[in-house]
């Protein structure tokens, strides 16, 4: 039996991107109700390998991935692709690098 | 510490607002000091490299004025870290000459203290031959090449170069890049408080209110007690709650554990987050703890040249489907042209993939209409305008094979149709450096008002 699926921004409360220092963005996913968070902690659905699929990049452009259980949040960061404010680059504050982990696909409750 | 220590912190980013309601019912708590962060590397490489300020002098003033004028009337200290944007010298004197004319004009006498937090270049250079040079997240080693390149270099200083301004007496004190969290956490640790609870306390009043809901640039009260801190927004139309505190601590930083800051660690593996009444929060857990050499963060931009840059719209699709194609060619025309000069040519395409470019899975999800913003940087402004005007020109006139509309390919919004965007920096220096002491970098200045 295949488990119905539902968009990680159906569950989660915040899902936004910000620098964390020139040279990485840090994407936050925070849920309001701890229940909620534990089920998609638990699911294996957000994973330093589905991340890297849904924005197109290699598991070692992740520099780090964490639970935390005392914010209810998951917490991945990505080194640049470019450093922020470099020529080419498009987004100084890295605020609107969020969107791939819109549509991740996690367990209906 | 003989009794809790209430920190008012009146906004996110000095400059960017308050509102004077909240700053009026924050006074009324009775903080014992006002300390607010002005600056940060989020705005960009632009602020440390060319020395001009984040925020206009208008607005500067105007909040300074009321900071200030708060601060006399309690008798109570008001800090400012990262002054002017970046914390560079250039920033320091900018910040300290308003402060000058606000006291001339509102006939305010008071003790000014000032702290520069630029690193000479042979500081660095020195530092880099004795090997107390490391790489933070640039991912390269710190080269003599890069600090002969620097335009700029500050580093971040903690707590106790503020500390040594309060010991002589500074009512407010203008201090150059600066630890947000620092900035904040000096005044608690003066009068001794725990270190780690201040700095964990610093970290989520830097922001003002963005821990508070509904969040804003506003104001935010922390105070710290013996073994835990509370927070509360100034504005009783905002309120702190568990969900906001926690998720604030995670915000624009990497790690969600572990705090690391000019010479010392702030672990966070313990704390606690329980709800106080409706509108604050009460933290606990945090443990601080000074590290063994005592590192501080450098922050350095180089130059690259100059920027011209011109924007124009796309609606023909047939012009829509070879946009590529066409991008490429009238590049390597333009490097041509131009030879031997050399040019930074890029194209950033709206409706396309500007915004998240090699990150974007929607790329084939073209819009109907792009938005063309033609980017270039050269040794010298005139190269620079000479290339963008070429370029927008030739892509204005451009055919292809299909073309329908033979009389122009963009859409410009503007006459002229370039804007000269000035001189451009990058960071360069992103590296720990082992200092002598908390405040050998950092040189204090007092002036009596």
């Amino acid at each position: 039996m295949t488990q119905r699926t539902v968009p990680l921004s159906s569950v989660a409360d915040i899902i936004r991107s910000k620098n964390a220092g020139p040279f990485r963005i840090t994407l936050d996913v925070l849920f309001s109700d701890p229940a909620r968070y534990r089920r998609v902690r638990d699911s294996g659905a957000v994973t330093r390998e589905t991340v890297a699929r849904a924005y197109g990049i290699t598991q070692q452009e992740i520099t780090s991935f964490f639970e935390v259980d005392m914010a209810n949040a998951i917490k991945i960061t990505l080194r640049r692709p470019r450093t922020q404010g470099a020529f080419g680059e498009g987004d100084v504050y890295g605020c609107q690098q969020h969107v791939p982990l819109l549509g991740i696909a996690v367990p209906e409750a | 510490m003989k009794q809790p220590i209430t920190v008012l912190t009146p906004t996110g980013t000095l400059g960017y607002g308050f509102g004077a309601d909240a700053l009026e019912r924050g006074m009324s708590l009775h903080p014992h000091v006002i300390a607010v962060d002005a600056g940060s590397t989020d705005p960009g490489p632009h602020y440390l490299g060319s020395g001009e300020p984040l925020v206009s002098r208008l607005s500067m003033k105007r909040e300074l004025t009321q900071l200030i004028e708060a601060g006399r009337a309690a008798n109570i200290p008001v800090i400012v870290g990262s002054a002017g944007g970046s914390g560079s010298r250039a920033h320091v004197d900018w910040t300290v000459a308003i402060v000058r004319e606000i006291a001339r004009e509102r006939g305010l006498h008071f003790r000014l203290a000032w702290i520069y937090a630029d690193i000479p270049h042979d500081r660095v250079r020195a530092a880099i031959r004795a090997g107390d040079v490391n790489d933070f997240e640039a991912g390269y080693e710190l080269a003599l090449k890069d600090v002969d390149e620097a335009a700029t270099i500050v580093a971040q200083m903690g707590h106790e170069p503020i500390c040594a301004a309060l010991d002589q007496g500074a009512d407010v004190i203008i201090a150059g890049r600066a630890c947000d969290d620092s900035t904040i956490a000096a005044f608690p640790i003066w009068q001794g408080a725990d270190l780690g609870l201040a700095m964990h306390m610093g970290k989520i009043l830097e922001c003002g209110a963005f821990s508070a809901e509904p969040f804003a640039m506003d104001v935010m009260l922390g105070t710290v007690h013996a073994d835990h801190f509370v927070l509360e927004p100034g504005s009783l139309k905002r309120r702190a709650s568990v969900k906001s505190v926690a998720a604030h601590s995670l915000y624009e930083r990497e790690q969600p554990y572990v705090h690391a800051g000019p010479g010392h660690e702030v672990d966070l593996g313990d704390c606690t987050f329980t709800a106080v009444g409706e509108r604050q929060v009460r933290v606990e857990g945090a443990r601080g703890r000074m590290t063994g050499d005592y590192f501080v963060k450098l922050e350095g931009v180089r130059k690259i040249g100059y920027r011209s840059i011109s924007i124009a719209g796309v609606r023909c699709p047939t012009m829509i489907a070879r946009l590529d194609e066409i991008l490429d060619e009238a590049k390597r025309n333009a490097h041509r042209y131009f030879e031997p000069a050399k040019l930074q040519i890029g194209f950033h395409v709206y409706g396309r993939d500007a915004v998240m470019q090699r990150l974007e899975p929607s790329r084939d999800q073209v819009a109907h209409e792009l938005g063309l913003n033609i980017d270039v940087v050269a040794a010298d402004a005139e190269m620079a305008h000479a290339a963008c005007h070429q370029l927008s020109g030739a892509l204005l006139h451009w055919h292809y094979p299909g073309q329908f509309n033979t009389s122009g390919n963009l859409a410009f919004p503007y006459s002229p149709s370039e804007v000269d965007a000035g001189p451009v920096y990058e960071f360069s220096i992103y590296h720990l450096m082992k200092a002598d002491s908390p405040t050998e970098l950092f040189p204090g200045h007092l002036e009596n008002l």
